[in-house]
């Protein structure tokens, strides 16, 4: 657009209406070319957003209606659900999650003494906060097969044991024990990241109230109890929900790298099984219907954070 | 802001000199449990298996970069490190790129439907990706485009979308209107305004976002894994995954992919971890 163009229309337009939008200042000809302006350059990022994004989710619900191998859809109404709650692997399968979610307590825990260790903001706090972050930018297939080394048979951790004189224990046949190191494993490459999370909540926290409790003598640790930890209780109800969420949509690379989902189902997770179904079976119906129910699952504890967090506001 | 980190510090002062120290020490102690497993790896990967096996927790009785030979000579390690380079760095950019055009529209231009189009980008955020690999599979197969690079950048790039639009409007929003409404009386149209006035105001907004997706899709395993069957074709992730599946055994070896795989994100954490942190503020919502 040139400046005289520019200035003509200027000129032109300063009477026409304005549609109500915001920024008044600004005449119709230019708002409209604007909004054509604004309409492309939305449009790329939008259309690729839909289309391989929310345009899926409609499929995978079709799919999940459907007998199908990917070529042929065969119309099945709600045989793939029906099927799935009655499925004995998909029970246990969500047993396996709920194990796993006792590694939302222990993350949690570690983020909040990390957190307030450096709150406290000791010397080189902001280096430390750095390392703490570390392992959130590894991949989980970097991590996943760092524990599952060290706690293979020739790992660290047996290497450990025998010098102690204990024989090398097979972590990863025994469904518990390779439960319990990939929660081990969760722990350590979530809590550096949340404890930051809770540490910005802290850091929110109206220093005159610390000042307060200090000069009525309140010790390090009534301070914590009876101030720090309800100052911070939605940062923490936040933590908590992401945590579980996490638990139900994130552990596939973790069981992908690290126990393959065995010994027999006893690692699977519902992300994992979906995968198994989706490439390891005829009918991919099946695995796109555990997908939905998957999906709406987390939909439902999205809504509860968004309804009884209220983060949206915050922001 | 300032100011207020400074009260902070003085009223933690007044109570709690005494309890420096141990703070100071119980922090060293969380991070050795983050250090020192990558510092074992890092050693391990530099010395040979009979080596390891001898005195793993000593240091090596013998360095050797064998097994990053071996890797990248026998088993294709150097070839995946490249594919993956090319399908981060591209994707990154295709995404820098249209994220860029949409934030701008919404942040500053009078989109119709802007509501219903931020709801859009704001509800698929959180779209967990076992939703999407059955769908998404069967639509690329359609297209012709699995056991392509284009079809799982495509992946990666509506994938890294919705967050990066967001995130981007909500830097660009920053931008004062007046600094725009002088550029278009000067005569600038929308890519001049984008290129001479949004690239270099928003700079540390595009960067902090450049690094997070960079580590977003080079970190990435599932999409990667199913979308390249073709091993010689495999980007890094899955090739360490076979890599672990296969030696376990030969942990050096293990190692070394291990460490090849983390080695791009520790150099952007060492360099970039002024972006990243600010990437943090409002990564919230990854």
């Amino acid at each position: 657009m040139t400046s005289a163009a520019l200035t003509s229309r200027v000129g032109a337009a300063s009477a026409a209406p304005t549609g109500g939008a915001p920024a008044p200042r600004k005449p119709g000809g230019i708002r409209r070319r604007d909004r054509v302006v604004g309409l492309l350059a939305v449009l790329p990022a939008f259309l690729i957003v839909v289309g391989f994004m929310a345009f899926p989710v409609g499929f995978a619900l079709f799919i999940s209606f459907t007998k199908t191998n990917g070529l042929t859809y065969e119309w099945r109404g709600l045989d793939n659900y029906i099927a799935l709650f009655n499925d004995p692997i998909v029970h246990q399968v969500f047993l396996n999650n709920l194990k796993f979610l006792i590694s939302v307590p222990l993350v949690i825990f570690a983020a909040l003494i990390v957190s307030v260790l450096l709150f406290e903001r000791v010397r080189g706090w902001k280096f430390f906060r750095v390392i703490f972050f570390l392992p959130n930018v590894l991949s989980v297939a970097v991590i996943g097969i760092m524990f599952r080394n060290a706690f293979g048979y020739y790992g660290g951790v047996n290497q450990a044991l025998g010098l102690f004189g204990i024989e090398p224990i097979q972590f990863f046949t025994n469904g518990g024990t390779a439960i319990a190191i990939i929660i081990l494993a969760l722990v350590w490459a979530g809590f550096g990241y949340q404890a930051l999370l809770l540490l910005a909540g802290l850091t929110s926290i109206n220093p005159a109230v610390f000042e307060a409790a200090a000069i009525d003598g309140a010790g390090w640790w009534k301070r914590l109890w009876y101030i720090t930890l309800p100052n911070i209780r939605r940062v923490l109800g936040f933590v908590f929900i992401i945590n579980v969420l996490y638990t139900f949509t994130s552990l596939f690379g973790f069981v992908f790298v690290m126990t393959a989902g065995g010994p027999g189902f006893d690692t699977t997770t519902i992300d994992y099984l979906v995968y198994l179904r989706a490439f390891s079976s005829t009918n991919l119906g099946s695995g796109a219907a555990l997908a939905v129910v998957l999906f709406l699952f987390i939909g439902i504890l999205t809504l509860i954070q968004n309804k009884v967090f209220k983060l949206q506001e915050e922001d | 802001m300032a100011v207020v980190e400074d009260d902070v510090v003085v009223s933690k002062r007044i109570s709690s000199s005494r309890t420096q120290w141990p703070i100071f020490i119980a922090l060293v102690v969380v991070a050795a449990t983050i250090v020192y497993p990558l510092y074992f790896v890092i050693i391990t990967s530099l010395r040979p298996n009979a080596d390891y096996l001898q005195d793993p927790f000593g240091l090596p009785g013998e360095w050797t970069f064998d097994n990053y030979l071996r890797l990248a000579q026998t088993y294709g390690v150097g070839q995946a490190f490249l594919n993956s380079m090319f399908v981060s760095t591209t994707a990154v950019a295709i995404v820098l790129l249209l994220a860029s055009l949409a934030g701008f529209a919404l942040a500053k231009l009078p989109v119709p439907g802007t509501k219903y189009i931020t709801a859009t980008f704001v509800s698929v955020m959180l779209l967990p990706a076992p939703v999407l690999i059955i769908p998404v599979y069967l639509m690329l197969a359609r297209l012709d485009l699995v056991g392509t690079y284009w079809g799982l950048i495509l992946v990666y790039v509506a994938t890294g979308l919705p967050f990066a639009t967001f995130f981007l409007t909500l830097t660009f929003r920053g931008i004062p209107d007046e600094v725009i409404e002088a550029a278009r009386i000067d005569g600038a149209g929308f890519f001049r305004i984008m290129w001479s006035i949004v690239r270099p105001m928003g700079s540390s907004g595009l960067a902090t976002l450049a690094v997070l997706q960079f580590l977003g899709v080079w970190n990435e395993l599932i999409f990667a894994f199913i979308l390249i069957p073709e091993e010689s074709m495999r980007l890094l992730t899955p090739t360490l995954a076979s890599i672990g599946e296969r030696f376990l055994t030969d942990q050096p070896l293990v190692s070394a992919g291990l460490f090849i795989t983390a080695s791009i994100p520790l150099i952007l954490l060492a360099f970039a971890s002024r972006y990243i942190m600010q990437g943090l503020q409002v990564g919230v919502s990854r």
